[in-house]
């Protein structure tokens, strides 16, 4: 297994696990429901983020088969220190490659790249009903920061 | 007089009147047609009403009179009540409690009926309990309940379990009932047993056994597919690894299509049906995708237990498997497809859910055996090797009976093999660790002869004093 940064070739897989990554948003709440055109906007989103100075791009490949996927982009706070931030908008990993530790690793490569593009603090989102993802997050030292709440008006 | 009323006063007929005999074959030896289903609906409903319930709990000790209660009751039984709160484990030896079980439904998937309640549960559990009794000599006591969440119905089985020796859970709608079965089986010292999973799933494994021996294939190197992901399949999946599959030769399909780890909706799956995702993880080797003719193309056997037919499989993905195909269609009423179109289509040995076609794969078959012998040596729990020994030993006696392929699986009247499957139930119990009470294969067998042999003499006795009485026309 190898995490890189990803290349135009990965483009194909890459849009499929980002739009993975929104329809297990959806399980946790109703207010996830993904766009008919979800890949491609997908493809979209991905392609800006290949080789933007501010942007990370990584996936973890088996052979030559893209099985992970992690998205980050460096954020201003405007009112707050640390002033910037690396946020991790998109994370996702095919199930039978769950569970060995391959979560752990991107998460720090991550870590150490958005570092070095001067990020001074790590952020992710995820659904707030998604125990899976903020367990593994606590269990890296990460807490709750914000709460993003919502309704139907 | 009704016939109810009758009824009534036959049981309490004093000697000056005797009861009506009444000519009694011998019980379950001899073969029935199978009626047309119209026929058996208008009789259950006539014959319930006439008999108002099918079970009931019955004296085993005397009362010679009614000095006799000081003993069974108080203050004699206040004895037996210290010795047993010294030792818990002596209820087994005490009371009743070695010889009953359970039959627990919360009424959410009821035959093919669907989710009718616990009222509407209700018969069928009954006749549940009177198979438990007739070909078990298991006393079971039908219990549908009525609960809102699967807490309050795993809350409630634990709370069973000073009173019984085992619970049977029936008609439990997927995936709820893995769960269930899981937490309990877990949590209980007593068998937790769920009819729909392990029973089907150890009677399908028994015909299987036998299918591949009949055809020259090994279970190991052998392409399995399994058609339909509910209770039965799920549970076969399991069973077939733990008795020497290779998980990489199956492929399970639900109505979307083929399982394999990057469908679609696989963290869907995670998140709803853990058993499932973790099937779609461990079998399909290949990583076949689509739909049941991609599956069979070139598959040893299928086990269809996905729906109603008859026209749910079609030829055309018959006729793709491998020579001397094994199909088993075990949807009831209607299988997956018929027996003649299946065999128009080349499969070679094939086995339904029905008592009208050959290869009948029965429930029956096992669970009243499997809780006779798990009973007798007062086990904690039915380990899935206790099932698949179960499993075994059902091929194995229809093996010497000689096997073909009209015959690959023992029928309901072969009563024989009964106390033969729960001596080998018993015995994996004893070599497992689970059994409180050691019998030697020879001991086992013997009890649950005598206890199976013993409720057919109280049927027997029963009708000849004319307690129970013959059905009205």
């Amino acid at each position: 297994m190898r995490i890189r940064r990803a290349k135009q070739d990965d483009l194909g897989a890459v849009t499929d696990l980002i739009v993975r990554t929104k329809r297990l948003n959806n399980e946790f709440d109703p207010l996830f429901a993904v766009v008919a055109d979800a890949r491609a906007r997908a493809e979209k989103h991905v392609l800006a983020s290949m080789g933007a100075a501010d942007k990370l791009l990584l996936v973890a490949v088996d052979g030559q088969k893209v099985v992970g996927v992690l998205r980050a982009e460096l954020r201003e706070r405007l009112f707050y220190e640390p002033h910037e931030e690396g946020f991790i908008t998109d994370f996702y990993i095919l199930p039978e490659h769950r569970r060995k530790a391959l979560g752990n690793e991107m998460i720090q490569r991550a870590s150490a790249e958005l570092k070095q593009m001067g990020a001074q603090i790590i952020v992710a989102d995820v659904p707030a009903r998604n125990e899976i993802a903020n367990r593994f997050y606590s269990k890296r030292g990460f807490r709750s920061l914000t709460s993003l709440v919502g309704k139907s008006p | 007089m009704s016939r109810r009323q009758a009824a009534l006063k036959a049981h309490r007929s004093t000697p000056d009147r005797p009861a009506k005999r009444t000519q009694i074959p011998e019980a379950g030896r001899h073969s029935h047609l199978p009626e047309p289903k119209e026929e058996s609906s208008r009789k259950a409903l006539v014959y319930s009403k006439f008999y108002g319930g099918k079970v009931a709990m019955a004296p085993k000790v005397p009362v010679r009179s009614l000095d006799d209660f000081s003993i069974w009751y108080t203050p004699g039984v206040a004895a037996v009540s210290k010795a047993i709160e010294a030792d818990p484990d002596l209820s087994f030896e005490y009371t009743g409690r070695w010889n009953t079980v359970a039959v627990v439904t919360d009424g959410s998937r009821v035959l093919g009926l669907g989710n009718i309640g616990p009222e509407g549960a209700l018969p069928v559990m009954e006749g549940k309990a009177l198979i438990y009794n007739y070909l078990g000599g298991v006393n079971a006591i039908p219990l549908p309940i009525r609960v809102g969440t699967e807490d309050e119905l795993i809350s409630f089985v634990r709370a069973l379990e000073p009173s019984v020796g085992g619970v049977n859970l029936e008609d439990i709608e997927s995936p709820k009932c893995f769960d269930v079965l899981e937490r309990l089986r877990s949590e209980m010292n007593v068998p937790v047993w769920h009819d729909d999973q392990q029973g089907t799933a150890g009677v399908t494994l028994a015909a299987l056994f036998n299918a591949l021996e009949l055809t020259g294939r090994k279970l190991r190197g052998s392409r399995i597919v399994l058609f339909g992901a509910g209770a039965a399949n799920i549970a076969a999946e399991r069973l077939l690894v733990r008795a020497g599959a290779n998980p990489k030769d199956l492929i399970v399909l639900d109505s979307k299509g083929i399982l394999h780890p990057e469908r679609e909706d696989m963290d869907r799956l995670m998140l709803r049906n853990r058993w499932k995702h973790d099937i779609a993880l461990r079998t399909n080797g290949d990583r076949v995708s689509g739909g049941l003719k991609e599956a069979l193309k070139g598959a040893d056997a299928l086990v269809a237990a996905a729906g109603q037919g008859p026209e749910m499989i079609k030829p055309g993905e018959i006729a793709v498997m491998s020579k001397k195909a094994i199909t088993f269609f075990l949807a009831n009423p209607v299988p997956e497809m018929l027996p003649p179109a299946a065999r128009a289509a080349g499969a070679e040995v094939i086995a339904t859910g029905r008592s009208d076609y050959p290869n009948q794969v029965n429930n029956s078959l096992l669970f009243p055996a499997i809780f006779r012998g798990a009973l007798d040596v007062r086990a904690k729990t039915i380990t899935d090797t206790m099932v698949i020994d179960a499993a075994m030993q059902l091929a194995a006696f229809a093996r010497e009976k000689g096997i073909s392929k009209n015959y690959i699986i023992p029928t309901m009247v072969q009563w024989e093999v009964y106390p033969r499957v729960a001596a080998s139930v018993g015995q994996a119990a004893v070599k497992e660790g689970v059994a409180r009470r050691r019998l030697s294969r020879k001991e086992s067998l013997s009890v649950a002869t005598e206890m199976i042999e013993n409720s057919r003499k109280v049927m027997n006795s029963l009708r000849r004093n004319g307690i129970i009485l013959d059905p009205p026309a």
